[in-house]
Formats: structure tokens, C-alpha cells, sequence
């Protein structure tokens, strides 16, 4: 393992990059639709609830593979043409902020409904009510089920191999035809997944120490 | 629910109330909280809604603040139509914004405080400061720190809710209320939530503020404070103004059956 590690890296290290850029920009992405997601399945009024609930069923209810297949086969059918990178980032955003709106939902679930009419009291806007009430406060609830689905959404990025995005898993299977070594390889290859995640849920853990402070409902 | 009907009575009010209500009724589901009341609250009184629990007094209070839409009858602040208007004939429900500039002159503090636990005692009270009123952080932070000197808490001005006791709490969500600057201040239940011995830190403001002469409606279990600060009590008992009067009269001679009932339980349980 270590062999194949000393041998390739820079195809690894290419690999790598890939599944970071492809994955960041999902999960960053899928936290701003994410969090309007999640506004809208919280709304007073079913026009708006509704079709966000259609929105999370779909794409929590359907394999992300078959996901990223419809997004690659569907868009050049409507005339629009899309690099499988592209095609990549938008399936695992369009997937991640289905499951983030959810995770976002709970935690609005979780705010008192007497702080919001504290806010609303003092005249501050529903809007601002959501930017400066709530949501600093929710960032802070689902930091861990947040870090589960960053997590998750970097693993399933393996996945988008299957489009021909040139990403680790994708690196790791041509370094193994080639070298015949598919055991050395993958393990490799999980060894780099690991390290990132243990990066992320390190950083998350640091994140959420750092943020005990007020946070006490009363 | 049972939409709000036309406007009853058409005209606004007349005298120079603050808040004025008309014939307002209330249900939850098939439960009628509130029937027909009437209310008007004059500049600088101070009122104070007593009665058993569940007799509605908290669901008047939310109604006359919007915090419950009320079904029928009218709430108008300073002479303005709170949470309706009539158009083409018909009553519908104003815009949020609408409703914060009717309800602009009241302040309100919670049983259960209610302060923004990721933010500090002086940030509770900033924050509507510089959101809504534009000022800058440190215009702010000057006028913040005035209200939490006003409620005796200006040495706690950096501490999260999480660390101050409930009368503390409760001291910050009255200067919270008290920095946006309003004419008049509901209470609902603002000691009832406290330890007995931090309730007086809390009563204590509020008398200050009445002597004062912020205009308060204060639903309370505190009939000492009621006794020796309001101008009136209502007494309330499934959902209707049963009686209201001077405290004086009100305590001392009841006329319905029902107060008397409520008064002598309450002086049995605080004699034991």
C-alpha cells in the first residue's frame, strides 16, 4: 500500500482534489439551497410547503447513482450540454440539500417559538428574525448531524466515477488495472478518504467546543 | 378557525386611549377563550389582568399584542386597526409589516423570558436597536447599556442568558422591551416562572417604571403588586371580564360569586 502510495501520489493527490472540489462546492451549495429549503418546509402556508416537501421526498427517496444518471442522460436531452464535472456538483447539490433542509428543519423545530416573538416584538423582520435569531442558533444544534452529511456526501462522491469524473475512486480503479494491485490501491484510496473525514470531524468537533457558549435555551 | 368579522364597531375609537379593544373573541378549535371583551387603557395606567388559570387572561394580553390573531371584534393602538383592514368590505389579515408599525408603541415581556441564548445580556438588548432602528454598534452599545443600568444590570452587560439567574433574565427582557422605546409595556406573567425570592427584584422594576408613568398591562398572580400598583384590575374567569375596578373595591368588596371564591382561595393557600 504504502508502495502504491510512493508511486502515484501525484495521480492520487490529482484524484483527491477532484473529490474535495466536487464535493465542497456540493456541500457548500446545499447549505444555501439547504437552508431556503428548510424556510420553506417550516412556512405557514402550504404553497410554498408543499412542493419543498415533494422537493426533499424525491431526492432523500431515490439512489443518489440514479440521481446522478437522470442529471447526466436528462440535461443534454433539454438542450443542455454539461461537463461531468458540472454534472457532478449539481446532482450531489441538488441530493445534499434535500438531506441538509431536513437536518436545518429540525433544528428551527428546536427554537422556542417565544424567542421569535421576543423578535417579532421588538420589531425586527421575520427575515431577520431567521438571519439573526434563528440560524445562528440552528448552525450551532446540527453541527453534528451536519458533519455526518458533509461526511457522507465526500464518500458518495465516489459515486460520480460512473460519469467519468476522474476523482480518487476513479484514479484509485485506473492504478489498479495498471499495476494489478487492486487491494494495495483501495486501501490506499481509503486511507486518503479517511485522513479528510478525520480533517472534517476534527474540525467539527473543534467548531462545536469553541461554540457552547450561549446556547442554553431558557 | 372562524375568520374575523367585519369591523365592530366600524369607527375607531374616540377617546385617548393607547390601546382599545372592541367585543374580541377568541377560539381555539372547538374552545372559546375569549368572548366579547371590551378593553381600553388610558396613558400612564396601569392595569392588571388577574384570574384562575385558563380563564384567558394571557390569550386577552397575546390578542391585544397580535401575538394571537383574535377571531372577532378590534384591537386598535394609537387608534390604528391592529392585524386587519377592510378591503372591499371585507376584513383580511394586514402584512407583517404592517402589523410591527401598529404594534410599534408596545413592549412586551414574557413568562419565560425568552431572551437569544447565542447572544449577551447587552446584545438582547441591542439587537433590535441596530436591526431596527438602524443604530450603529456603538450608538447601540451607549443605549443598551443605559436600559441594563435602568434594570440594575449593567455589570452583567456581557454575560449569555445561560449565566444569569431568572430575575436577571427577566430584568434584561424588560430592558430589551424597554430600549425600543414604547408607550406602553404588556406583561405577561412576568414573575411567575421566578424563584419567590427573585421575584422582587423584577416587581421592583416594574413599580419604578409605573411610578414612572409607563402606561402597563401586567397579567399577574401577584396580588400585592396588582393591590399596590394598578389603577385597575380586571378579573377574568373563562374567558370574560368578570369584574374590574379600582383594586381597592375589586380586593376589598367583590361582587360576583366567583371572585370572591378566587380571592378567599387565594388568601387560604397564602396564609397556610
Amino acid at each position: 500500500m504504502l508502495e502504491i502510495l510512493l508511486n502515484h501520489y501525484p495521480v492520487l493527490l490529482e484524484g483527491l482534489a477532484t473529490t474535495l472540489v466536487v464535493s465542497l462546492s456540493a456541500i457548500a451549495l446545499g447549505l444555501v439551497l439547504g437552508v431556503l429549503l428548510a424556510f420553506g418546509l417550516t412556512s405557514r402556508h402550504g404553497l410554498v410547503r408543499w412542493p419543498c416537501g415533494l422537493y426533499r421526498s424525491f431526492w432523500r427517496g431515490t439512489p443518489i447513482l440514479l440521481q446522478l444518471l437522470l442529471v447526466y442522460y436528462l440535461l443534454p436531452e433539454v438542450g443542455i450540454e454539461i461537463a461531468p464535472i458540472s454534472a457532478a456538483i449539481l446532482t450531489l447539490t441538488l441530493n445534499t440539500a434535500a438531506f441538509q433542509s431536513e437536518i436545518f428543519r429540525s433544528g428551527i423545530s428546536h427554537i422556542p417559538a417565544g424567542q421569535i416573538e421576543a423578535a417579532r416584538m421588538a420589531g425586527i423582520s421575520s427575515w431577520q428574525t431567521r438571519r439573526r435569531i434563528i440560524m445562528p442558533q440552528v448552525f450551532r444544534l446540527t453541527l453534528p448531524p451536519l458533519t455526518n452529511e458533509i461526511i457522507t456526501i465526500l464518500k458518495n462522491s465516489s459515486l460520480i466515477s460512473v460519469i467519468a469524473v476522474t476523482e480518487l475512486m476513479r484514479v484509485s480503479e485506473q492504478i489498479a488495472s495498471r499495476t494489478f494491485q487492486p487491494l494495495e490501491t483501495y486501501l490506499a484510496a481509503a486511507l486518503l478518504y479517511l485522513a479528510v473525514n478525520l480533517v472534517l470531524a476534527l474540525l467539527s468537533a473543534h467548531l462545536e467546543r469553541r461554540m457552547t457558549g450561549g446556547l442554553a435555551t431558557d | 378557525m372562524p375568520m374575523a368579522d367585519t369591523l365592530s364597531p366600524s369607527s375607531p375609537p374616540r377617546q385617548k386611549s393607547i390601546v382599545e379593544a372592541h367585543g374580541i373573541s377568541k377560539q381555539f378549535g372547538d374552545l372559546e377563550v375569549l368572548t366579547d371583551i371590551d378593553f381600553s387603557l388610558a396613558p400612564s395606567e396601569v392595569v392588571c389582568v388577574i384570574g384562575p388559570s385558563g380563564s384567558g387572561k394571557s390569550t386577552l394580553l397575546r390578542c391585544l399584542a397580535f401575538l394571537e390573531p383574535y377571531d372577532h371584534g378590534s384591537v386598535y393602538i394609537d387608534g390604528q386597526l391592529l392585524g386587519y383592514e377592510d378591503r372591499n368590505g371585507k376584513r383580511v389579515r394586514t402584512s407583517e409589516k404592517r402589523v410591527d408599525d401598529v404594534r410599534a408603541p408596545v413592549g412586551m415581556v414574557f413568562q419565560h423570558f425568552h431572551l437569544w441564548p447565542h447572544r449577551t445580556a447587552l446584545e438582547n438588548v441591542t439587537e433590535a436597536l441596530r436591526l431596527v432602528n438602524g443604530l450603529s454598534r456603538q450608538e447601540a452599545d451607549t443605549e443598551g447599556m443605559a436600559m441594563l443600568e435602568q434594570v440594575g444590570l449593567s455589570d452583567r452587560a456581557g454575560h449569555f442568558p445561560e449565566s444569569l439567574s431568572g430575575g436577571q433574565k427577566q430584568r434584561v427582557a424588560i430592558a430589551r422591551a424597554l430600549a425600543m422605546k414604547p408607550r406602553v409595556m404588556f406583561f405577561d406573567e412576568p414573575t411567575s416562572a421566578l424563584d419567590p425570592e427573585l421575584v422582587g427584584e423584577v416587581l421592583d422594576v416594574m413599580k419604578k417604571l409605573a411610578a414612572d408613568g409607563m402606561t402597563m398591562v401586567i397579567v399577574t398572580h401577584e396580588m400585592g403588586f396588582a393591590a399596590n400598583v394598578a389603577n385597575r384590575v380586571i378579573f377574568m374567569d373563562q374567558g370574560r371580564v368578570v369584574e374590574s375596578g379600582p383594586p381597592a373595591t375589586l380586593f376589598r368588596q367583590p361582587k360576583s360569586e366567583r371572585l370572591q371564591q378566587f380571592l378567599n382561595t387565594w388568601r387560604e393557600r397564602n396564609i397556610d
